[in-house]
């Protein structure tokens, strides 16, 4: 019960909003055709409470300790998936366990930031050695996710991984020359890649070659957006949505229903909510007891806003559409629960500092 | 080294970094949305309202199958289709009494299409009707300005002008499927689902475009503004005959039964028919479900394809395999003699000759031409289960032949020299070898595995892969070896068969226009008559049920001095191979001889024409 007591009240207000938020849209996005959808996304949400709550009674010192061997088996899946994996929407991406369906690109992005947080929770981040470790552990599978082709995915964990680094406090300097090298690598990659990979990431890169598919969505979500005007046309009365002009909308989409249907007063109260929740969790992160909890929550955090940001920009016409969902409000339950489980490793390095000295502060054990 | 202190300045300094950069993003996310919903809001209003651009795809034009001479065996008609999408609907039920009128439903049709337009999503289009010929729809069209969400849809059906002729072999289409859509199909496509059509599925089917239309509130088509025209799908000639077909399908009447007819030296196929067929044209519309139910229970299996799916004893057409295994081992009695008394003695059971008094003195030539069963008793006995079955599937059968209809039966061979009996093993009996080697043991062939033993006859050994397509590279599987002297033999006992009085098909096909080879077979279906107390059925004192009645077989090639086509014809229930499966061959026989002799009056004309 004490660790109950001790939640981020911030962080779960929060969430509490962007659930009804969430269950409200996918209500609007699918009203009229299949409303199982609907149904199936409010058991996630249960689902992913509990794994949730669940998440907040673990103490951190474990997730450390399994990060090495959680690491090693994405990467094995990662290897697996060009051997055995399934192939859908053109991309190598999915693994059959049997039982369930598994990403692995989306297992190792987590495990990574864990990997990392945990690999400079306790070293010196100046040392050439310490960053070199932590650039080859995330570009091996960030090379294997690309070879896919998942450029989205490889793309976040690249960006999430770099402000981790960041926030471990390496040098300005070596994470500009690591981005001055990366068109390189990225050069040498193109050069090794057989040539079906190559087409896959060049109809991912030029959508306009497949005029039923993402360049269509981006125009007809556009039209969506823009309707809605400031007001919006009001709760199930928008007409793009409705009318099928969005295929996708209620998994990466679904953001143009929001706009049209709520306007910009509810755009602007989601954006407002995602801000709060996303500094709170760096909030958290400066005043976490633990080196390792504040990285954690630099990782996470950092997700979050990639997805905020590639998705509404995606949706909006302003980047490349990139199949990123829309944190809390897209349907799809395994990226919930997961994100639930993020939410809840944030909530943990809350309920471990509460009413502690932040690290290295005057008094912190590492002072 | 950085102190301890300096990295806590450091990440703190960092962080500010961080709560900087997010609110920088989410600012340039609200700055968009302002962009979109503020300044560009009242155009996009008028898009979303008044003009919406909608991406049609734009069906492809199935390529189209014809036979060796052009005849078409899947054509494309143009046909149009009425669609409903029911929310746009203003007065649906008085939109629904103008079309009874127009399209003259009764109150029935009018009913299920209620149900259909209940049941389905409001926002998607819904068939009313489809198959309609212009006149049908031209007084829907020139009212189409009242029916706002009616739509009249121009497109193509596929129709089969030889429908149950050739329902086996080119098979039918239906609607794509769930599992379809996964595999990329649209959900108005038609697929491949039996057959040629399934078999060349990649190859017909064609690749869809896509049309960006401007459309107004009403979703009425207002300008075509981008079209990726669809690719037509490759017309696909085949080496089957119909003339050839329709003749062997006239010769069968009612009856069920297979017939395959095939090229000895190219594999090509001329004929596969299964009988009973089915209409295929009712599959196009999404074929009404007691119609379906009603083939699936018919007893007669129309569905079922005979020549390829479905493996039946050979009988006495086996006998050809069995000799030339004694042959090929060099076997004294198979270039000697012995005696045929009616009957063999084995243990206290008597194997019957079909001929009751016995052939008496019976060589190897005599024994096939008349179709001896003691004979071959006692061969198949001297060679054992393993070389017979040997020998059969080193003619091709057992195995599957390859052809592209799929799924393909293999037949069965009696397995080796054990059997598994009660869950062990134990060696075959004397009796189940003897009665393996005249054919009516548990080893079971397909028509198209017959037709191609005949050709493999003809052509020196030659075991070939059926070809539907025409003109398509011959691909022979493997070669037998096998003595020439040997196959002559079999082949002279083959023409005999017809050509001698005694022989079994003599009175059908002596005077056939060719010189015929053949064999027939009439396979038990029961053991009828093996046993003495049954002479009351031998003697037709008790009715014989159709579906106890015997299986006949009759396979082989001609002409036989420069052989062109080898067939099988399989009657299922049909009686005996030389009365009731012959004919059907002797008709097929005469059908080529006049198409040859045709062909050449042609040529000399041809050469006299251009001297």
């Amino acid at each position: 019960m004490n660790t109950l007591l001790k939640m981020d009240r911030i962080i779960l207000l929060g969430l509490a909003s962007l659930a009804l938020f969430g269950i409200f849209t996918l209500y609007a996005a699918v009203h009229h055709g299949d409303i199982t959808i609907w149904q199936k996304q409010n058991l996630f949400w249960l689902f992913g409470m509990l794994v949730f709550l669940t998440v907040c009674f673990i103490p951190l010192r474990m997730i450390g300790l399994v990060t090495w061997p959680v690491y090693l088996v994405a990467l094995l899946f990662l290897l697996l998936v060009p051997m055995i994996g399934d192939v859908q929407m053109g991309a190598q991406r999915w693994l059959n366990l049997g039982i369930v369906y598994l990403q692995p690109s989306e297992l190792m992005k987590w495990t990574l930031i864990i990997l990392l947080a945990h690999w400079f929770a306790s070293r010196e981040p100046s040392s050439l050695i310490n960053f070199s470790v932590a650039v080859a552990v995330t570009i091996i599978p960030a090379i294997l996710i690309l070879m896919q082709p998942d450029l989205g995915t490889a793309l976040v964990l690249l960006l999430a991984t770099s402000a981790m680094l960041l926030a471990s406090g390496i040098r300005w300097r070596w994470i500009f020359s690591a981005l001055a090298a990366s068109p390189i690598c990225l050069y040498l990659l193109w050069n090794n890649m057989h040539n079906y990979q190559k087409k896959r990431v060049l109809s991912f890169l030029d959508p306009q070659s497949d005029p039923l598919g993402a360049g269509y969505h981006v125009i007809q979500s556009g039209i969506a957006i823009g309707s809605g005007g400031i007001f919006g046309k009001g709760f199930l009365e928008g007409t793009q949505a409705r009318l099928h002009f969005l295929p996708e909308q209620h998994t990466d989409f679904i953001f143009a229903v929001l706009a049209e249907e709520g306007g910009l007063i509810a755009v602007l109260l989601l954006l407002i909510l995602y801000g709060i929740l996303i500094s709170r969790i760096l909030f958290i992160s400066a005043r976490a007891h633990t080196r390792f909890g504040s990285l954690l929550c630099v990782g996470i955090a950092s997700v979050f806003m990639l997805y905020i940001f590639i998705n509404i920009g995606m949706v909006s016409g302003m980047l490349p559409v990139v199949g990123v969902p829309l944190p809390f409000i897209s349907y799809g339950g395994s990226a919930l629960v997961t994100m639930l489980a993020a939410l809840g490793i944030v909530m943990r390095v809350a309920i471990e500092s509460k009413d502690k000295i932040p690290w290295q502060r005057p008094g912190s054990p590492f002072s | 080294m950085l102190k301890q202190l300096d990295i806590r300045q450091r990440f703190e300094g960092r962080m500010i970094v961080f709560q900087v950069t997010m609110a920088i993003l989410l600012l340039l996310l609200f700055g968009r949305l302002i962009d979109l919903q503020l300044y560009e809001h009242e155009g996009l209003l008028l898009q979303a309202n008044k003009n919406r651009i909608n991406i049609v795809p734009l069906l492809p034009t199935r390529g189209i199958i014809t036979d060796r001479n052009g005849a078409g065996l899947a054509l494309n008609h143009i046909s149009y289709k009425v669609q409903m999408i029911p929310e746009r609907v203003e007065d649906m039920d008085g939109a629904l009494l103008n079309l009874k009128r127009l399209l003259h439903w009764n109150d029935r049709q009018l009913a299920n299409i209620r149900k259909r337009i209940t049941h389905a999503r409001s926002d998607r289009p819904v068939l009313l009707a489809d198959k309609l010929r212009w006149d049908h729809v031209a007084p829907i069209s020139a009212r189409l300005h009242h029916l706002s969400g009616i739509d009249v849809i121009a497109g193509t059906h596929r129709h089969y002008p030889y429908a149950d002729l050739t329902s086996h072999l080119i098979g039918y289409l239906s609607l794509a499927g769930p599992n379809d859509l996964k595999r990329g199909y649209l959900r108005t496509e038609n697929v491949g689902r039996s057959g040629l059509e399934k078999a060349y599925e990649s190859i017909l089917h064609g690749k869809p475009g896509s049309q960006q239309e401007e459309t107004d509130a009403k979703g009425r088509r207002v300008a075509v503004l981008n079209q990726i025209p669809p690719e037509t799908g490759a017309d696909i000639q085949l080496s089957i005959d119909v003339g050839l077909q329709q003749v062997a399908s006239d010769a069968l009447g009612n009856r069920t039964g297979a017939v395959v007819v095939m090229d000895i030296h190219s594999g090509e196929l001329l004929t596969l028919l299964s009988k009973p067929g089915f209409n295929t044209n009712h599959f196009i519309t999404g074929l009404e479900h007691e119609k379906w139910q009603s083939w699936l229970n018919d007893p007669r299996k129309p569905l079922l394809n005979r020549t390829t799916q479905a493996a039946y004893p050979p009988a006495s057409t086996l006998k050809i395999v069995t000799a030339l295994a004694g042959l090929r081992h060099r076997l004294p009695l198979a270039n000697g003699a012995t005696q045929c008394p009616g009957y063999l003695e084995l243990a206290d059971r008597k194997l019957r000759c079909w001929k009751r008094k016995g052939h008496k003195h019976v060589t190897l030539h005599k024994s096939l031409v008349q179709s001896c069963d003691v004979y071959f008793y006692q061969l198949g006995d001297q060679l054992g289960m393993q070389r017979l079955t040997e020998e059969a599937s080193l003619w091709g059968f057992g195995e599957q032949t390859g052809i592209t209809l799929t799924p393909e039966a293999r037949g069965s061979l009696p397995a080796d020299e054990q059997r598994l009996y009660n869950g062990r093993t134990r060696p075959w009996y004397r009796g189940e070898t003897m009665i393996t080697a005249i054919g009516q043991g548990s080893s079971t062939v397909t028509p198209l595995q017959m037709a191609r033993f005949a050709a493999a006859i003809a052509n020196g050994g030659k075991i070939l892969q059926p070809k539907l397509k025409a003109n398509a590279e011959p691909v022979v599987l493997h070669t037998v070896d096998v003595e020439m002297k040997h196959l002559q033999k079999v082949r002279k006992a083959m023409r005999d068969v017809i050509a001698k009085p005694k022989g079994t098909a003599y009175w059908v096909l002596n005077w056939a226009p060719w010189k015929v080879a053949g064999k027939t077979g009439t396979a038990q279906v029961i053991a009828m008559a093996q046993d003495d107390e049954d002479e009351d059925i031998k003697n037709k004192k008790v009715p014989v049920l159709d579906r106890h009645k015997d299986h006949a077989w009759f396979m082989g090639y001609a002409p036989f001095d420069d052989p062109k086509v080898a067939f099988a014809v399989f009657v299922e229930h049909g009686g005996h191979g030389g009365s009731d499966a012959a004919p059907v061959a002797a008709a097929m026989i005469r059908y080529l001889a006049d198409q040859e002799a045709a062909q050449k009056v042609k040529a000399k004309r041809l050469k006299v024409s251009q001297p």
